[in-house]
C-alpha cells in the first residue's frame, strides 16, 4: 500500500513545487475537462506535448510516474479490451467467430489509452508537487463562494484535511490488526470468496473502533486547544498568487487555444 | 500563594457506572508541581478532564485562578490550562509539527504573521525546532509528545495537565519528557503550575506533592519524601515504590529515609567502606 504514488505528495524542487496549489487543482480541472473532447492525433500530441512539459518542470525522475500508472496498468489493458471488441465499425481487421476487431475500434483503443494515461499523469503531478494540507486549504479558498449558500466550507476543508492526516495512521494500525489476526490463525487468502469475505469482518471491527476512539480523543485535545468553530480562525499558512502562477495560467491559456484550434481543424 | 486550582466538594458520576467522586476537594498552588496518582480506574484522568471542562460534574465547584468553572467561563479558562494526553497520536491535528503548533494560535485569531516566531519559540523550547516540516508518522513518540508540550506552550499557559503522557512511550521518550518538563519548570519557576498524572512512581517523585487517589477518594497528600516512607499504606492502594525505596525495603534496613536512586546508590557505598 505504501508504494502507490497516486496522491502522495513528494518533496522536490522543481518550480510546479512553487505555484500556488490553487492554480494547480484549476490547470488540472482545466486539462481533464479539454481532454475529454480530444479527437484527432493532433490534439492528443499537442496535449501530451504539454503534459511533458509539466513533468519536466515537476523536475521528478520519470520512474516515479511510471509507478503511478503501474497500479492502473489492468484497467488500462480491460478498457482497451472492451474498446477493440465492441466498437463496431468497417473495415473488419480480424474476426473470431462472432467477435469482431475493426479499424475504429484499433483507433479508439488507442486514443482512450492515451487519454486515460494523459489524465492519471496530469493528476499524478498535481499530487505529487502538492502537499495534502496545501490542496486542503486550496479547496477551501476556492469554494468560498459557495458560503453564500451555507456551505460550511471552512468546517468541510478542516474535516478534510485531518482525514488526510489521519490516512498513514489507519493504514499503520490495518497493518497491525491484520498482523494480530494472522497469527491467531485468520487467513484472508485462502478458502472460498465468502469466507474471505468474512475474514475481513474481524479486521474492520477493531479498526472502526479504535477510528472511533481516535475522534473522541482529537475532540478534546482540540478543544483544550481553544478550538471552537471553523469559522474565523486565523491562517498559518495563508495563499498568495505569484508571478509564476501568472505564468501558468498563460501557459493553460496557450495550451487551450492550441487545443480548440486544431480540434476544429480535423 | 494563591491557588491555581481549587476543587470543593466536587461530586460526579459517570453516565453509567455509578459515582466516581463524592464530596472531593484538593487544592494546587500556583508554581507548584503536582502528581496525581492511583491505579487503574481511580478516576485520576477524569478528574484532569473535569478540570478542563471536557465532562460536566454533577456538584460542588472548581476554580481555576478564583474563576468559577461554568459555561461562560469554560474558554477563559482553557486559555489558562493546557493539557498533553495519553496517546501521542490522537492529540496531533496538523498535518506537520509547525501546523500542529499553529492549529492552538489559530483557534486564538493569532495574525498569520505573527505565527512563525512564536512557533519557533515554543518548538526551541522543548527541542524540536530542528522538525519543523516533519509529518507526524515519521516522529517517535517521545517527540510526538514533546510537539503536543510545545502547541501548548505556544498558547502561554499557567498550568499544564499531563494526563500519562508518557505511558505510552519507551524509556529514551520517556525520559526526554521528563526532561523537558524539568527544564520548563526552570526556566518558569513559580509561573507554570504542572500537574502530571501518571501511576509511574519514579515519575511522581519528581513532583513537590504527590496526591494519591483511589476510587475517587483522595487518600494521600504530601511531598514524595514523606509518601514514599508509607509502603505498606502504598501497596495497599495497588501501587508500587519507586526503585531506590523498594531496595531500601528489601534490604531491611532500619529507619529508612526517602532516597532518590542516586542519593541510595553513594549512600550504598559509603555503607561498603
Amino acid at each position: 500500500m505504501n508504494n502507490l504514488v497516486i496522491g502522495q505528495f513528494v518533496p522536490g524542487s522543481g518550480i510546479l513545487y512553487k505555484l500556488d496549489p490553487r492554480t494547480k487543482i484549476l490547470m488540472t480541472i482545466a486539462y481533464v475537462f479539454l481532454l475529454v473532447f480530444a479527437n484527432s492525433w493532433p490534439t492528443y500530441l499537442w496535449s501530451a506535448a504539454f503534459l511533458l512539459m509539466a513533468l519536466v518542470l515537476t523536475k521528478q525522475g520519470l520512474g516515479l510516474y511510471w509507478r503511478g500508472i503501474k497500479p492502473i496498468l489492468w484497467l488500462i489493458l480491460f478498457t482497451v479490451v472492451l474498446q477493440l471488441l465492441f466498437s463496431g465499425g468497417t473495415p473488419v481487421l480480424f474476426a473470431f467467430g462472432p467477435v469482431k476487431v475493426t479499424l475504429p475500434g484499433l483507433i479508439n483503443a488507442f486514443y482512450v489509452v492515451v487519454r486515460f494515461v494523459l489524465i492519471v499523469l496530469m493528476s499524478t503531478i498535481l499530487t505529487i508537487t502538492t502537499p495534502p494540507t496545501a490542496i486542503a486549504s486550496a479547496i477551501e479558498s476556492l469554494l468560498k463562494p459557495l458560503k453564500v449558500v451555507k456551505v460550511p466550507v471552512s468546517e468541510l476543508a478542516l474535516m478534510l484535511s485531518i482525514a488526510l492526516r489521519f490516512v498513514p495512521l489507519l493504514m499503520g494500525e490495518t497493518d497491525k490488526i491484520m498482523k494480530a489476526q494472522k497469527s491467531r490463525g485468520m487467513s484472508l487468502s485462502t478458502g472460498s470468496l465468502i469466507k474471505r469475505a468474512k475474514a475481513v469482518v474481524p479486521l474492520l471491527v477493531p479498526l472502526f473502533v479504535g477510528a472511533l476512539q481516535r475522534a473522541l480523543d482529537l475532540a478534546n485535545a482540540m478543544e483544550v486547544r481553544g478550538f471552537e468553530s471553523a469559522e474565523g480562525r486565523t491562517r498559518y499558512r495563508e495563499l498568495s498568487y505569484s508571478k509564476a502562477d501568472a505564468w501558468a495560467f498563460g501557459a493553460v491559456l496557450v495550451f487551450a487555444f492550441g487545443f480548440i484550434a486544431l480540434n476544429f481543424v480535423s | 500563594m494563591t491557588d491555581a486550582i481549587t476543587i470543593k466538594n466536587l461530586t460526579y458520576s459517570y453516565p453509567e457506572q455509578g459515582q466516581l467522586f463524592d464530596n472531593f476537594s484538593l487544592s494546587i498552588q500556583e508554581g507548584e508541581w503536582l502528581s496525581i496518582v492511583g491505579h487503574n480506574g481511580s478516576g485520576k484522568s477524569t478528574l484532569a478532564k473535569l478540570i478542563l471542562g471536557l465532562l460536566d460534574f454533577d456538584e460542588g465547584e472548581i476554580r481555576v485562578f478564583g474563576q468559577k468553572l461554568q459555561l461562560e467561563t469554560l474558554a477563559a479558562i482553557r486559555s489558562q490550562v493546557g493539557m498533553v494526553f495519553q496517546n501521542p497520536d490522537n492529540q496531533f491535528v496538523g498535518a506537520t509539527v509547525a501546523d500542529d503548533v499553529a492549529f492552538g494560535l489559530e483557534n486564538r485569531q493569532v495574525p498569520s504573521e505573527e505565527m512563525p516566531a512564536m512557533i519557533e519559540a515554543a518548538l526551541k523550547q522543548v527541542g524540536m525546532a530542528a522538525y519543523a516540516d516533519r509529518e507526524p508518522h515519521t516522529l517517535s513518540g517521545g517527540q510526538k509528545q514533546r510537539v503536543a508540550l510545545a502547541s501548548i506552550l505556544a498558547l502561554q499557559p499557567k498550568v499544564i495537565i499531563l494526563d500519562e503522557a508518557t505511558a505510552m512511550l519507551d524509556p529514551e521518550g520517556k525520559q526526554a519528557v521528563l526532561q523537558t518538563l524539568k527544564q520548563l519548570k526552570e526556566r518558569y519557576q513559580s509561573k507554570l503550575t504542572l500537574i502530571m498524572i501518571t501511576h509511574d512512581m519514579e515519575e511522581a517523585a519528581l513532583a513537590d506533592r504527590v496526591a494519591v487517589i483511589d476510587d475517587g477518594r483522595l487518600v494521600e497528600n504530601e511531598a514524595p519524601r514523606a509518601l514514599f516512607l508509607k509502603g505498606q499504606e502504598l501497596a495497599a492502594l495497588g501501587l508500587a515504590l519507586p526503585f531506590a525505596m523498594a531496595l531500601q525495603k528489601d534490604l531491611a534496613i532500619d529507619q529508612p529515609v526517602y532516597r532518590t536512586k542516586q542519593e541510595l546508590a553513594t549512600w550504598l557505598s559509603k555503607l561498603k567502606a
